[in-house]
Parts: C-alpha cells; sequence; structure tokens
C-alpha cells in the first residue's frame, strides 16, 4: 500500500459530516522515533532511526524523513545505513515509551471507556455513546490530537470511520500528523481506489495471486463473485475478504486486554549453532518475558520460539501449555522442548520467545496440585529482590555468563 | 455373500459396531463397519486403530463372505427398517438390504484395506457390570476433556486385593470409586491400565445390564491393550500412556469440620442462585450454625442468595466453588443426603480442597466408597 512516508497524505477538511463515522483509530507517528527525538528536538527534520548500537541489530522505528530514504522498521541497520548513509541512530528506551503510551492511553479512556489497544501505540475507540460530552467523532478526533500534543509532545494520527477496518486504513493515509473522516456514505467511495494490498489480512503471498487474476484495487474485489474469490484464496478467507472491500466489518470496539503477546528476542552478532549457548538464552528470554507477565498479572497459554538462520529464512513453533503460567521456568521448558525438536539445523541470527494467549485469570480458579509452586515462591522472590535492589542481581546460574560474550569473546561487553 | 437376520437383533448388532467410531477420520476406510457372515452366524467389527467393537449375532447365512460398508448410514438405515426379517446380499460391489417392503443399494468399500481387529488379551478378570458402569459414570466426570494433557483424560484402573479402583481427574476435581474385582482364573493380582474416559463410558452403557463383564489387559511395552466383553460383544481400546498423576494423596485422612446437607436441595439451589453468575465464575457458600447460604454476583449487578438446612460439625467456614464442578460431585453421590468436608491446608494462599461424600440420612454416612474432591476457587472478597 502506501510507502509509509507521508507521501500520500489525505486529511479532511473541517466541514465533513463526521456523525456517522463513530469508529475512531489512533496511530501515534513513528511513535520511537518521536519520544527519542522529544530529547533531540534539533534532530528533527533529519532522518533518524532508533536501533541498537550493535553492527547486526534491526530498525526499531525510523521517522519520516527517514522513511523517505526508504529505512523502514524491521530493516537490518547495514541496510538502512545503505539506503541512508547521514541517518542518525539513536538507542532505544523502552521504560520510556511505555510511560508515554500510557499517559496517551489514558487521555483516551477519558474520551470513552471504548477503547481497544492495539500494542503500544495505537488504539481503536468508539465514540458513539461519546458524542453528547465532547462533541461529533472529527471533535474528539481533534481533540485527542491537540491533547496528546500538548501533554506528551507528540504527533498522532486519527482516522474516524464506520467500521475499524476503514478507520485503520483513514489514519494511515492522514499520517503524519493528520486526521481523516470517511462519513458512512463515503466509504465505498474511498476504499474502492485502495490497491488490494491494502486490505486486512492481504499479505504479500495473496496480493500476488490477486493481481495473477487481475484483481488491482479493492474495488475489484468487491465486484468479484465470492466463489471466485474463495477458489482462489480459500473459503473463510475469500467470504472475509468480499465483506471487507465492500466496506462490511461488523467487528465491534473491544475492551480487552491491551497486549495479545509478550515476546523477547535477540540477534546475535555471530550466527550460532551452539544449542547450548541457545538454550541459555531461551531462558534467559523466557525469564524476561515471564516477569513482564507477572508486572501485567497476566497468564499466558501459548508459549512460540522464534528462530531466524543465517539465510533470513525463518521459523516459529508454538506449544499450548495445559494451564496457563506466569513462571519463567514453565516458558523454558516449552520452548526448549520446542527447540530439541528441530535437531540440527543452520547457524541461527536471531531466536525469540514469545507467549500467547495472555488472559488476566481473574476467575480465581486453581488447580488441586502444581508442579510448579516451588519455582513460583523461587521467581516471586527474585521479583521482590529486584524490586528493592534492581533486576539482574539474582537469578539462575547458568545465566551468569551472558551469552553474547561467550558467542564472541573479541566483543567486549556493553556495560 | 448372502443372509438373512432378525431385524431387531441387526439393528442391535450395528447400532453397536458403529458407536465408538470417532466422529472423523483422516481415512475414510475407518468409517466402515465390517460384516462377516460364517457358519457360526454374523460378525460386525468396527476399528480405529485406537478403538475396536466386535460382536457375533445369529443369522441365515446363505453364502459366507466379507464385505465393509459405511458404518453410520448402515446404522441409521437398521435403525429404521420395518419389522420384518432383514435381508443382505452382495453383488460385486453392492450391497443390496431389503426389510419388508424397504429396499436399499449401498456401494461396499475395499474391504482388502480393513485393518485387522486386535486381537482379545486373555481374561485377566471379572466385574460386576451394574456397579461397574455406575463407578464409570460416578467417576468419568471428572476425566479432563482436554487434549493437551492427554494422561488425565483417561479413568486410571488399579487391579489389587481382589478390588477395582477408578481414578479420574481434570486437575480441578478427583473421583474415586472401588468396586469389587474377581481374578477368577487369572494369576495377575495387581495392574493399572489407563483408558480414555470416552470410551469407559460408552463401555459403562453398553454392559450395564450384562450380568458380568469380562476384562483383559495387556500391559507390555510393545501393546497395551484393554479389553471388555459381554453378551457375544467385545470392546478394546488401547491404553493412554504416561503416569497418571499420584492424585490419591490429596485426599485427606481425617476430616473433623464438614456439613450435611439435602442433596436435592442444594443441587437445586446451586442451579437457582448460579443462574445470575456469568461463566466461568464461582458461588461463595457460607456454611454456619444456621445453615448454608449460597451467594452470586453476577454482571451488570445482578445478585442472588438463599440459604438452606445443613448440619455443621466444626467451625464456620466459606469457599468458592464454582457451580457445575459442585452439580458434577453432588450428581455423583446418589445418595439423598450429602456431606461436604472442609480440609486444612498448610498454605495460606490456597483454600484446602472440599470433599463430597455421600450419606443415607443426616446421620449415616453412605456405604460406597466413593470421594470426589474440589478445589475452591481463591475468595475473591
Amino acid at each position: 500500500m502506501s510507502k509509509q512516508d507521508g507521501s500520500a497524505r489525505q486529511v479532511s477538511a473541517a466541514s465533513v459530516d463526521s456523525s456517522t463515522a463513530t469508529i475512531l483509530h489512533v496511530d501515534l507517528d513513528a511513535f520511537f522515533a518521536s519520544v527519542e527525538l522529544l530529547e533531540h528536538p534539533h534532530l528533527v527534520d533529519r532522518p533518524v532511526a532508533v536501533a541498537g548500537r550493535s553492527a547486526r541489530s534491526v530498525v526499531t522505528a525510523a521517522n519520516y524523513p527517514a522513511r523517505k530514504f526508504g529505512v523502514r522498521s524491521a530493516m537490518p541497520l547495514a541496510q538502512a545505513l545503505r539506503r541512508c548513509p547521514n541517518l542518525i541512530v539513536l538507542e532505544p528506551h523502552f521504560e520510556k515509551y511505555r510511560m508515554l503510551s500510557a499517559k496517551v492511553m489514558a487521555i483516551f479512556d477519558e474520551m470513552t471507556p471504548m477503547v481497544e489497544r492495539l500494542g503500544i501505540d495505537e488504539a481503536f475507540l468508539d465514540v458513539a455513546g461519546a458524542g453528547g460530552v465532547h462533541g461529533t467523532p472529527a471533535d474528539i478526533g481533534e481533540l485527542i490530537r491537540s491533547r496528546v500534543r500538548v501533554e506528551t509532545g507528540l504527533a498522532c494520527s486519527v482516522g474516524a470511520a464506520s467500521t475499524k477496518f476503514v478507520a485503520k486504513l483513514a489514519s494511515g493515509r492522514a499520517k503524519p500528523d493528520g486526521m481523516l473522516v470517511i462519513p458512512d456514505e463515503q466509504t465505498l467511495a474511498f476504499l474502492h481506489p485502495l490497491p488490494v494490498g491494502a486490505l486486512w489480512g492481504v499479505g504479500a503471498a495473496t496480493e500476488s495471486s490477486l493481481l495473477a487474476r487481475g484483481l488491482r484495487t479493492i474495488g475489484d474485489v468487491a465486484a468479484t463473485p465470492v466463489s471466485v474469490l474463495q477458489r482462489t484464496v480459500g473459503a473463510a478467507a475469500g467470504n472475509k475478504m468480499h465483506e471487507l472491500a465492500n466496506g462490511i466489518d461488523p467487528r465491534p470496539v473491544t475492551v480487552g486486554n491491551p497486549e495479545k503477546s509478550i515476546g523477547h528476542e535477540v540477534t546475535f552478532e555471530v550466527d550460532q549453532r551452539d544449542s547450548e549457548l541457545l538454550l541459555r538464552e531461551l531462558l534467559r528470554q523466557s525469564n524476561q518475558v515471564a516477569v513482564r507477565l507477572r508486572e501485567a498479572g497476566v497468564t499466558a497459554r501459548t508459549v512460540v520460539l522464534k528462530l531466524r538462520y543465517d539465510d533470513f529464512s525463518t521459523l516459529t513453533r508454538s506449544r499450548t501449555l495445559a494451564e496457563p503460567t506466569d513462571l519463567g521456568r514453565r516458558i523454558h521448558e516449552e520452548v526448549s522442548a520446542s527447540y530439541r525438536a528441530l535437531g540440527a539445523h543452520p547457524p541461527v541470527r536471531l531466536i525469540g520467545v514469545r507467549v500467547e494467549q495472555l488472559s488476566s485469570g481473574g476467575s480465581g480458579q486453581i488447580g488441586l496440585w502444581d508442579e510448579d509452586d516451588s519455582w513460583r515462591d523461587a521467581e516471586r522472590t527474585i521479583d521482590d529482590v529486584s524490586s528493592r535492589f534492581g533486576r539482574g542481581l539474582l537469578g539462575p546460574a547458568s545465566l551468569l555468563r551472558r551469552a553474547d560474550v561467550v558467542a564472541d569473546p573479541r566483543q567486549q561487553p556493553e556495560k | 455373500m448372502k443372509f438373512q437376520a432378525n431385524r431387531d437383533i441387526f439393528n442391535d448388532a450395528v447400532s453397536f459396531a458403529v458407536k465408538l467410531l470417532p466422529q472423523r477420520t483422516t481415512l475414510p476406510i475407518l468409517s466402515g463397519v465390517l460384516i462377516e457372515a460364517t457358519e457360526d452366524g454374523l460378525v460386525l467389527s468396527s476399528f480405529d486403530y485406537e478403538v475396536s467393537a466386535q460382536t457375533t449375532v445369529v443369522a441365515d447365512v446363505e453364502e459366507t463372505g466379507r464385505v465393509l460398508v459405511s458404518g453410520r448410514l448402515l446404522a441409521e438405515i437398521a435403525n429404521k427398517l420395518p419389522q420384518a426379517p432383514v435381508n443382505f446380499t452382495v453383488e460385486q460391489s453392492r450391497v443390496l438390504v431389503s426389510c419388508g417392503s424397504a429396499n436399499f443399494t449401498l456401494l461396499s468399500m475395499p474391504v482388502e484395506e480393513y485393518p485387522s481387529i486386535p486381537q482379545v488379551p486373555g481374561q485377566t478378570g471379572l466385574l460386576p457390570a451394574n456397579e461397574f458402569a455406575e463407578a464409570v459414570a460416578q467417576v468419568s466426570v471428572a476425566a479432563s476433556r482436554d487434549d493437551v494433557t492427554p494422561v488425565i483424560t483417561g479413568v486410571q484402573l488399579e487391579i489389587a486385593d481382589n478390588r477395582l479402583s477408578l481414578v479420574a481427574t481434570d486437575r480441578y476435581r478427583v473421583a474415586v470409586r472401588e468396586i469389587d474385582w474377581d481374578a477368577a482364573k487369572s494369576t495377575i493380582e495387581a495392574v493399572t491400565a489407563l483408558v480414555p474416559a470416552r470410551t469407559l463410558q460408552e463401555v459403562g452403557k453398553t454392559f450395564g445390564h450384562s450380568g458380568t463383564i469380562e476384562v483383559g489387559i495387556t500391559n507390555t511395552d510393545d501393546r497395551e491393550l484393554i479389553s471388555f466383553t459381554a453378551d457375544r460383544k467385545t470392546v478394546t481400546s488401547l491404553l493412554i500412556k504416561g503416569n497418571f498423576p499420584p492424585v490419591r494423596r490429596l485426599f485427606p485422612e481425617v476430616v473433623d469440620n464438614y456439613a450435611v446437607m439435602n442433596t436435592a436441595e442444594l443441587v437445586e439451589a446451586t442451579r437457582r442462585v448460579s443462574l445470575v453468575l456469568e461463566r466461568e465464575a464461582a458461588l461463595r457458600f457460607s456454611f454456619t450454625a444456621d445453615g448454608l447460604t449460597l451467594e452470586a454476583t453476577g454482571s451488570e449487578q445482578a445478585q442472588a442468595s438463599e440459604t438452606i438446612d445443613a448440619i455443621l460439625t466444626g467451625t464456620d467456614t466459606v469457599v468458592s466453588l464454582k457451580p457445575q464442578f459442585l452439580l458434577d460431585g453432588l450428581g455423583a453421590v446418589r445418595s439423598e443426603f450429602v456431606r461436604i468436608s472442609f480440609t486444612k491446608t498448610e498454605n495460606p494462599n490456597k483454600p484446602g480442597p472440599v470433599l463430597i461424600t455421600s450419606q443415607t440420612s443426616k446421620e449415616q454416612i453412605g456405604s460406597d466408597s466413593y470421594k470426589y474432591l474440589l478445589q475452591p476457587n481463591l475468595l475473591l472478597r
């Protein structure tokens, strides 16, 4: 779809009638990069990316001037530097992002209780019931934008529409720092000229199979019989795609767990084959993930191992637990089992642990027995010690040597 | 192949043979029922590599042979046939079923590809059918239905000292019952077998009125199989591999804090009060000298409460129980009164489990050995 650099930006006139566009999608613009730039205001107009300091790290975020050079998030930093030799690289500060995200989400919560958080930097708001208090959806959108700017210094873009799918597309078109309102009756006029790649759920593979059938725009998809779409992309996806292309998206804004998954991953300085080292890295990440689960007061039921090999091929393996957990030891057991089941493998460039199916365990249901009782005590104790004296003082003995130091003795640890 | 059979006998045999067939199978051939016409009568079998069912019935066999036909379709046809003798003929790949004025033509399935039905192990012992059927129904309510942990989707059968105990759990409750076991001619005195709960439930229902059930267990490394035989019907099942959790140690040895209620009253009150609850939520049960008060708080400020008679021995106790888990236990005790005992716990963050047992009257403990242990939820307020 758009090149994400703001070149296709489209915003609404102030006079637009927004009364039917009651679903807002609010997205912070180049969030991590913008936060870093708050402390480096003189760099605002220069290309800036947020990335770790290592030569092999990937771009976490890029500001709009950097995007004009083709710098994208998840791109290896080396590649980004080739595209934009003058790129200024700032180190990420995740605690700051979390803090500012909470501030922004609190502003949303003051507008309406119907807030569905999507990750750290975006949310859907259903403002159908908030009209009497704060004005039309467009008024609320502008109010949010000005409050976010005044209270955090950050820019955000707002899409307003009658469905979630169109609202999200609209905020994407409004970037950076804009608002686009699509009244219900203009939904199809807005949607149909867009390329098929803009449809929710259409990735590279689906896009090329649609293009192969001569379907270039969302309008083409809307005009295609469902049965033809179903033959191309499968029964359920074809049906869904046809509905979306016709502006139908019945999904409501659901107030729920802000995070759908929690994960950590690391790209090694040097590709790794040593399974002992990889398992130790999995233990470290499992513990980090578990700490975040416990901090958020949630448990996870699915544990995912992610590996990227030296040829950039990526695989994931997920396992479902009998009982949801928030323990690093359980998570490590599962990812280790997934890892061991792979057998011999090419050198590993990136390894990661992610947990999904999060629930806040509010039912109070507990099992008659729990194999992990003693580990739970141990990990809670580590939490207690850490909250008083800081993280990293107490942990598994196997992690005393840092994985990346063992990996390449020539590299000095960063600290 | 050609035979004539009594309509009711044929229907009964077909419905038995297909009962344990899986709802869906990756191999279409396994959805078939194998019909063999022999000199000794008619043998109907089904097998999905885990569970097999086989029965032998009388029939006038004019021409022997074997054929495989779609199990569910044949069962539906047999069930709807008019009251008249059933004529069954196979001509090449077509199966003709005629009965009175009704005629059916079915396509047969490739019988030569059908797996061979497992051999029944030698007899290990005998069970009283009705008692076994009751015990299976009482215990299997507690078995897990979650395939993530296969070992607890089974019922553990433990045979020792001429007793068979059945144990099942889903981590939230454990149900246990003992019945008589007659080792008969067998030399095997102690053995355990972990049998899928679903299969065992079907066995209980099928053989409940059969007098005595013959049981055979093969528990060697390469083949782990159990068989149940009665009334010329046999069901075999592979055993679930793995170690059943040591749940018996969870049962308290002594309890001096308990309450006795009328079972039906408690069931009715629990059903009523839980109407306002959201799914998965728990009810609060307060046991005092004045009786038992059930309280529920649902969404949108909906509330409900009810107090029923209870005779409390020991101290006042409050527990939070999931209504369905309690109802499962109350439905399984099968006695007019029920005793709920409260156990102590060393862990201050976890309430002790409650034990549900039968009472024939307010004072008299039930004579059966059924025990249902249930972990209460955390008290959230």
